[in-house]
């Protein structure tokens, strides 16, 4: 073989891999749009068609009434928002807290670090159920309406998470960046924030969008705290309450077409964040 | 002069860290302290839930129930006529006396668990609460191979995003796809994937490609429900994995690679000698995490599986809402805790994670 040929070998291999990938990770989704573009008669059909078809005649046909009953329900598009809301604030008050801690954990010299990061990991180490009631007690102990009360309760999860990674991310860091810093006159804090956190984006970003799409999915709080107002509810909330309007048993085709609706704009998301992702660290900034 | 500014300095640090502690502590503080202490002190009780029930101190009752196990042999059936153990005609499975007549039951009644072969003796597993025990297990089974195959497949999946290529930017976001549909939802989704009938995808496929005589009941096969949950999981949490090492790779400077390159190394050599090691640290993270959650698997169990077989906090939600025990269900909240903590710890050793 020759190097050409082997070259185009290669990337013929590469490509392969790539389109399996693209197809394991997708074809699910592919399957919840098409079931959501199925009627009731469509989706028990058998055996299945992977492109919605008429039972009767067989043609390709979609149904569409699944998205327009979605979109007449309040509680879903009111569930959007209140998702939106929820999830927001308790990325970027994860990612602010964890980011100061992670920097002290991952940078700083102090004593204690072990058991403070061990304590940190401790808070997601019980099973949501089991802390339930005790969180319940909490919210009302301290009066908060059911959005702060996720935004908070969130934090559970999300924070030691943020702190964990972004302080391996920390740790990774060279010392010569701060230490050349310093001799610049730099106080810590200033270069934390004006030198560290940039270098840190990708991380920023990564443990961000993760963190997000967990508050965004949560659905165990949500449905116990917005038990009493259920204006505050979630999507995930509000998925489980479609009562069906044309379907008598549980309205699946709903189900799916809301699911399709919330992953969009997340994948939109990712979209615009994506490049960020592999910014980070330029050979200048390592050579120091 | 110089000593006294270094310890100064150094204490100028110290100060620093804890002020940016106080945020993170602060919340944890609010959040987490009295429901975790609460759970604790509850596991001592007999408290029921929603139930004006007086509530008494029981004590370590609620981990003995949970953990007491009991292992007994049992003894073969012998036919009189032939002196030889008597085997099932339709199974072609040897026959043991019932486990009932072995297991103890005073004071307690212990029930079995489940039975495992050694060394062609036949062993019974009997516990106060055999729910709980096979929910560990299934846990554990579980989170190993779900773990394992996130890990391979998110590498796997980060090295092909990490190289370049056109498209590479679209190619992020659906990498993340999956971990972005709702847990609930998507729980849902795959279970209508394993419908019993050919109106279920795979049985559909199966038939039309041949592979397959009739229709699998995926959820309600004993065997097939553990790969069917895990094969769920590992698509819905790979891409978890996936970015967590894609943010790892970023932090490995080019230069090593093309010193490597210069030297002549394969790219096999780079990916043992260069990648991995450098990996880590982010792997170490990324794993303790899905391990974590792993070990706490809720959504996918209830959904697709409900009392069929329990994770163990599928287990702890059934004892708590349904059973009503909040007692118990606390132990079980404790005992879950105790072994992800075990686990965190054995990975921070083996992996070498720093904490200092």
């Amino acid at each position: 073989m020759t190097r050409d040929q082997k070259k185009i070998f290669k990337k013929i291999l590469f490509y392969l891999v790539l389109a399996v990938i693209v197809i394991y990770l997708l074809f699910p989704f592919y399957w919840a749009i098409s079931s959501s573009l199925k009627s009731e008669a469509q989706l028990s059909m058998t055996p299945a068609t992977l492109i919605p078809r008429d039972p009767d005649t067989g043609e390709i046909s979609f149904f569409t009434r699944n998205y327009r009953a979605i979109f007449s329900n309040g509680g879903f598009v009111r569930g959007l928002i209140n998702s939106t809301i929820v999830a927001t604030s308790t990325t970027i008050l994860a990612l602010l807290t964890g980011s100061f801690a992670a920097f002290a954990l991952g940078k700083l010299r102090f004593k204690g670090k072990t058991p403070a990061l061990y304590t940190i990991l401790a808070m997601t180490m019980f099973p949501q159920v089991t802390v339930l009631s005790g969180l319940y007690a909490v919210i009302n102990a301290l009066n908060l309406s059911a959005r702060v009360s996720m935004i908070f309760t969130y934090l559970l999860f999300t924070l030691p998470f943020t702190t964990w990674v972004l302080t391996s991310f920390f740790r990774d860091l060279p010392d010569e960046i701060m230490q050349s810093a310093q001799v610049d006159g730099a106080t810590p804090f200033q270069t934390f924030h004006m030198i560290l956190l940039p270098l840190t984006a990708p991380a920023l970003v990564t443990t961000g969008l993760l963190s997000f799409i967990q508050a965004w999915n949560e659905y165990l709080f949500a449905l116990t705290f917005t038990s009493i107002d259920p204006s505050s509810r979630t999507v995930p909330v509000a998925i489980q309450f479609f009562s069906g309007e044309f379907a008598r048993q549980e309205p699946f085709g709903e189900i799916m077409a809301a699911a399709v609706m919330v992953t969009i704009p997340i994948v939109v998301l990712v979209l615009i964040f994506q490049k960020r992702i592999v910014a980070g660290l330029t050979a200048g900034a390592v050579k120091g | 002069m110089s000593n006294s500014n270094s310890s100064n300095l150094a204490k100028e640090e110290q100060k620093l860290a804890f002020k940016l502690l106080i945020p993170a502590f602060l919340i944890l503080i609010i959040i987490a302290l009295y429901p975790l202490g609460q759970v604790f002190y509850t596991s001592f009780t007999d408290k029921e839930f929603a139930s004006s029930k007086e509530t008494s101190f029981v004590g370590l009752d609620n981990y003995k129930a949970l953990l007491s196990v009991s292992v007994k042999e049992l003894e073969p059936i012998i036919d009189e006529e032939t002196g030889e153990q008597v085997v099932d005609e339709r199974t072609g499975e040897k026959q043991f006396q019932r486990p009932i007549r072995v297991l103890p039951r005073d004071p307690y009644l212990y029930r079995p668990s489940f039975e495992f072969s050694f060394f062609g003796n036949r062993y019974v597993v009997g516990a106060r609460t055999p729910d709980f025990i096979r929910s560990v297990w299934n846990t554990l089974i579980f989170t190993l191979f779900s773990v394992f195959f996130e890990t391979v497949l998110g590498l796997i999946v980060a090295l092909v995003v990490n190289s370049e290529f056109k498209g590479r930017g679209a190619m992020r976001a659906v990498m993340l796809v999956p971990w972005a549909v709702i847990t609930v939802v998507s729980a849902r989704m795959w279970e209508w994937m394993f419908e019993p009938t050919r109106a279920g995808l795979f049985n559909m496929l199966g038939d039309r490609f041949g592979l397959i005589e009739t229709s699998y009941s995926f959820l309600s096969n004993n065997s097939l429900q553990l790969p069917a949950i895990i094969a769920v999981d590992v698509w819905k949490t790979t891409p978890f994995m996936a970015l967590l090492i894609l943010a790892g790779l970023q932090l490995i400077p080019n230069e090593l690679y093309e010193a490597a390159e210069m030297d002549g190394a394969s790219k096999f050599r780079q990916f043992f000698n260069i990648t991995l090691p450098l990996l880590k640290p982010s792997l170490a993270v990324a794993l303790i995490f899905r391990t974590l959650d792993a070990l706490r698997v809720f959504d996918v169990f209830q959904v697709m599986l409900s009392q069929k077989r329990y994770s163990m906090a599928s287990f702890n939600y059934f004892q708590l809402i349904q059973a009503r025990q909040m007692g118990m269900a606390s132990a079980i909240g404790v005992i879950i805790f105790i072994i992800i903590f075990g686990f965190a710890v054995l990975y921070m050793k083996s992996l070498g994670v720093d904490t200092e």
